[in-house]
């Protein structure tokens, strides 16, 4: 309606006005889709059988899983090499012939609507049946480009720049990717145990756990000729890996930071324990943040450091890697803390070690505060335990140690409740010491199974709606097997906070002592997000390494937005782009190339107001990956390149899968030209480790047949 | 992508088709839902379901039909059930809360001042004038469209936007008048 009457005219402009004037505040949450589409999975449970159907065929399959559970039970008690976990696949009694036999539980299949498989059948007879998978893209794609790049000749030091009007090569066909899903798999009888960490921590970055050394790691576990099994029922989120994009079409990348680093320790633990690595578990920007490059730290406390460099790319010399490193500056850790600990005490943190590393990580943590801070312990199992519940109180009270001292395994896990309660808990905190920086801190193995078991339904019900002084979700996953990274992932991503990963009790005391606890508990910038604008006239396209999950629409690097992220006192993070320059570009001004700017943009955690920075991104072009680059950035490459590559291998072609073997073989190979600058170091030989771990996987697991013909 | 063209490989069980759909009026539809029953969460859950039943039906929509008409319906079908339901009030803007800080700029050519007194006024408004409002100014539907959406004539929709204006405009010269005489 369009009212003729001058006066209705009038209040329709004021509505629309006024509408327009609340549109930021009426957007929908970034993860909109991302939690419709797994809503999407689970369709057709329900949908062409309808609910009781359902419900029945899932209890006659679960009865079936029982069976079968038993008998496998029984079968391995008669006599089956209790160490062997293929043995235990090959008693599946499902009938059901795993895809592989090196753990792979992933079943590719083409994004249709047919109805999946049981979940229960799934838990209960491995792999399960291809699975409709809505297959998430990355934002605007305009141009996909051929990923990996094939095996150049020796790499020469002029970058060749490819003609303007040529056109890149298309993709291999884009596969499916695999959603977030439960796998349950016959687990190892004796999982092997774990090296112990050792105390060294350069070059990683600060706070980071300490990683057992690479000879500590081969004594544990000699790794296997073959692919390991992935271990049982561990969960991850697989998010599409980023296309190339012409900067024509599209100069704009946007993406929050991120300053967690678990998918590095949990793949090198895994390693280390003699599993594979599994691709989905690779977030390249996490393994990239395991590593300290030694950035500057800025010249003062207003803003991050930030510092760009240009190199050959090591396997492609027609292409650059433009690292851009931002470093946040050493504050003073003065302000007050209210800390709630809540402590998953569910029946599957008896497996293994994980109840002594979260009470060793808790008391770390209780032992790092100061007079001024005030501490509060949560138990749940399929509810809190409410007897075990510390109100806030003074760190010297003895209550909280005996409290965390019973921290027992019992129960199903509910971990909505435990996060309920520690929001009640920390939000009257919060009201009673509002000038205190509020830090809720889950421990658990991420295995949620009563209540709202996915992260946005936890979230939803634990929502924090003060804004200005938000409750910081701090997750700490412990275990190997039966652990949910994506759940934990998610939960500090949404909850204004940071993930970690602890395998040990020594790597949980060393994280959380005084001088890390109090970095990480002092936030430099919240809702943390940073926009690079390539110059068209220079860069012919880019590409950025990892960030899967990270990345947003241009358009909401204006918002402030929860899932953006945190990041504390003095931590670093690092992007890599691969870039293709133009053929017409004008030369370099002083032998220094300036492709782009990037701006960053935040919230200060103490006044609430925006702030945002600006940066060129600008390097010497002609650096050619040797000697002559820095070195740091050439392990930066090569721990990039190499998770990007590893974790697109579900994604691949035969043809691709061959060239991912390639790929990881020849950064091995300057990996080993590295030995004598950063020999050294432990990280290096860890990485060097892992790098050897799942170079050897991949050439020892099958490509995948993508079932077309060529 | 055309509208036409991603509904079409929606229907032929595209989930990137129905991603960029999804993206197309997330907005819209969560605006709307938050404006209809003044709690995120809720909105959230709603317009979750009303993609998810919009994906369902897909195959039976019309191709030549526009996208947002249908799935706003979908969302208010919803949201007026589960009023009936649960008995939810509805609530102005203010009652939810807001995911901006204090630093965030909302910058619009109307005062501070001026946007809480239509907020207050449409606060005020009947649940069924709110819905009309919301649907023509905010989620910018025709008056056939929000007809079709509420499941009404087009003549009850003129009917209630008009008065919705004309009580509007009551509220805010009311405003006006106790701010003057102070």
């Amino acid at each position: 309606m369009s009212s003729n009457n001058p006066d209705d005219r009038e209040m329709e402009r004021r509505l629309r006005d006024y509408f327009a004037a609340h549109s930021r505040e009426l957007r929908a949450p970034a993860y909109t889709w991302a939690r419709l589409e797994r809503r999407m999975y689970d369709e057709p449970k329900r949908g062409r059988f309808g609910g009781n159907v359902w419900r029945v065929w899932a209890a006659a399959l679960g009865t079936a899983a029982t069976a079968a559970v038993a008998i496998v039970i029984v079968t391995f008690m008669v006599g089956l090499p209790a160490s062997d976990p293929s043995s235990m696949m090959m008693g599946d009694e499902s009938g059901f012939v795993p895809e592989s036999m090196e753990g792979s539980a992933r079943v590719q299949a083409r994004p249709t609507r047919a109805p999946a498989a049981s979940q229960m059948a799934s838990d209960a007879f491995g792999p399960t049946p291809a699975r409709p998978l809505p297959a998430p893209t990355a934002a605007p794609a305009p141009m996909v480009m051929a990923e990996p790049t094939p095996a150049p000749a020796a790499a020469p030091t002029a970058v060749p720049r490819v003609m303007a009007a040529a056109q890149p090569t298309p993709a291999p066909a884009a596969a499916p990717t695999v959603q977030p899903q439960a796998v349950t798999r016959a687990q190892p009888s004796a999982a092997p145990t774990p090296a112990p960490a050792a105390s060294a921590m350069l070059p990683y970055a600060t706070a980071a756990p300490a990683p057992a050394t690479q000879s500590q790691a081969r004594a544990a576990s000699e790794p296997p000729t073959a692919p390991a099994p992935r271990p049982g029922a561990t969960t991850f989120a697989d998010f599409a890996r980023q296309p190339a994009v012409l900067a024509s079409e599209d100069a704009v990348s946007t993406f929050s930071l991120d300053v967690d680093r678990t998918s590095y320790f949990l793949a090198l633990e895994w390693a280390r324990a003699g599993y594979g690595v599994e691709p989905d578990s690779v977030r390249a920007e996490e393994w990239l943040n395991a590593f300290d490059y030694g950035y500057r730290p800025p010249s003062d406390e207003w803003g991050f450091g930030v510092q760009t460099d240009l190199v050959q790319h090591p396997l492609d010399p027609g292409k650059l890697l433009a690292r851009i490193g931002f470093q946040a500056p050493h504050l003073p850790d003065d302000r007050p803390l209210n800390v709630t600990l809540v402590l998953d005490a569910s029946g599957s943190m008896a497996n293994g070690n994980r109840v002594a590393i979260a009470r060793a990580a808790a008391e770390a943590i209780h032992h790092s505060l100061r007079p001024q801070d005030r501490i509060a312990v949560v138990h749940f199992t399929t509810d809190v335990v409410g007897h075990l519940t510390v109100p806030h109180v003074s760190p010297d009270f003895g209550g909280v140690s005996e409290s965390i001292a019973n921290l027992m395994p019992r129960e199903s896990t509910n971990v909505q409740a435990g996060l309920n309660e520690g929001v009640r808990l920390a939000d009257q905190a919060r009201r009673e010491r509002p000038d205190a920086y509020n830090y809720v801190i889950l421990m658990s193995d991420g295995v949620a199974n009563v209540d709202a078991t996915d992260p946005f339904g936890i979230l939803e019900s634990a929502y924090d709606r003060d804004a200005a002084n938000p409750l910081r979700l701090i997750t700490i996953g412990v275990g190997i097997e039966n652990y949910n990274d994506y759940l934990l992932e998610q939960l500090a991503q949404h909850g204004n906070g940071w993930y970690r990963y602890l395998d040990n009790v020594d790597q949980a005391r060393a994280t959380f002592s005084r001088e890390n606890w109090l970095a990480l508990s002092t936030p430099f910038a919240d809702q943390t997000r940073a926009q690079v604008t390539w110059d068209p006239n220079l860069v012919y396209s880019w590409r950025i390494v990892g960030y899967e999950n990270r990345v947003t629409p241009d358009e909401t690097f204006a918002e402030d937005r929860k899932e953006f992220a945190e990041i504390y006192s003095g931590a670093a993070t690092t992007v890599l782009y691969e870039l293709v320059l133009r053929s017409d570009a004008p030369p370099a001004r002083g032998g220094r190339a300036y492709l782009g700017r990037v701006e960053l943009r935040w919230i200060v955690p103490d006044t609430q107001q925006s702030r945002s920075q600006r940066a060129d991104v600008t390097g010497r072009e002609d650096v050619p990956f040797g000697r002559g680059a820095d070195p740091m950035l050439r392990l930066a490459a090569i721990v990039g390149l190499a998770a990007d590559r590893y974790g697109a291998l579900p994604r691949v072609s035969a043809e691709g899968h061959y060239a991912i073997r390639d790929d990881l073989d020849r950064l091995g190979k300057h990996l080993d030209a590295l030995r004598s600058d950063l020999g050294h170091l432990d990280a290096y030989h860890d990485f060097s480790y892992l790098l050897e771990r799942v170079t050897e996987s991949v050439q020892a697991r099958p490509p995948r047949p993508s079932g077309y013909s060529n | 992508m055309a509208e036409a063209e991603a509904i079409r490989l929606c229907q032929e069980g595209s989930p990137d088709a129905f991603r960029h759909l999804v993206e197309r009026h997330q907005n819209t539809l969560y605006g709307t839902a938050v404006l209809m029953t003044g709690d995120r969460s809720v909105a959230e859950e709603h317009v979750q379901e009303a993609f998810l039943s919009a994906w369902r039906g897909i195959r039976r929509f019309r191709r030549d039909r526009p996208f947002k008409p249908w799935v706003v319906r979908i969302l208010v079908n919803r949201i007026v059930s589960s009023r009936r339901r649960n008995r939810v009030p509805t609530a102005p803007l203010d009652d939810a809360e807001r995911v901006t800080g204090p630093a965030d700029v909302l910058e619009s050519a109307m005062s501070a001042e001026r946007r809480d007194e239509v907020q207050a006024a449409l606060g005020r408004l009947s649940p069924r004038h709110h819905q009309v409002v919301v649907l023509r100014y905010f989620a910018e539907l025709s008056v056939s469209e929000v007809a079709a959406a509420l499941g009404v004539r087009e003549g009850t929709v003129k009917s209630r936007l008009s008065r919705a204006l004309s009580r509007l405009r009551e509220e805010l010269t009311q405003t006006c008048d106790t701010e003057a005489r102070r």
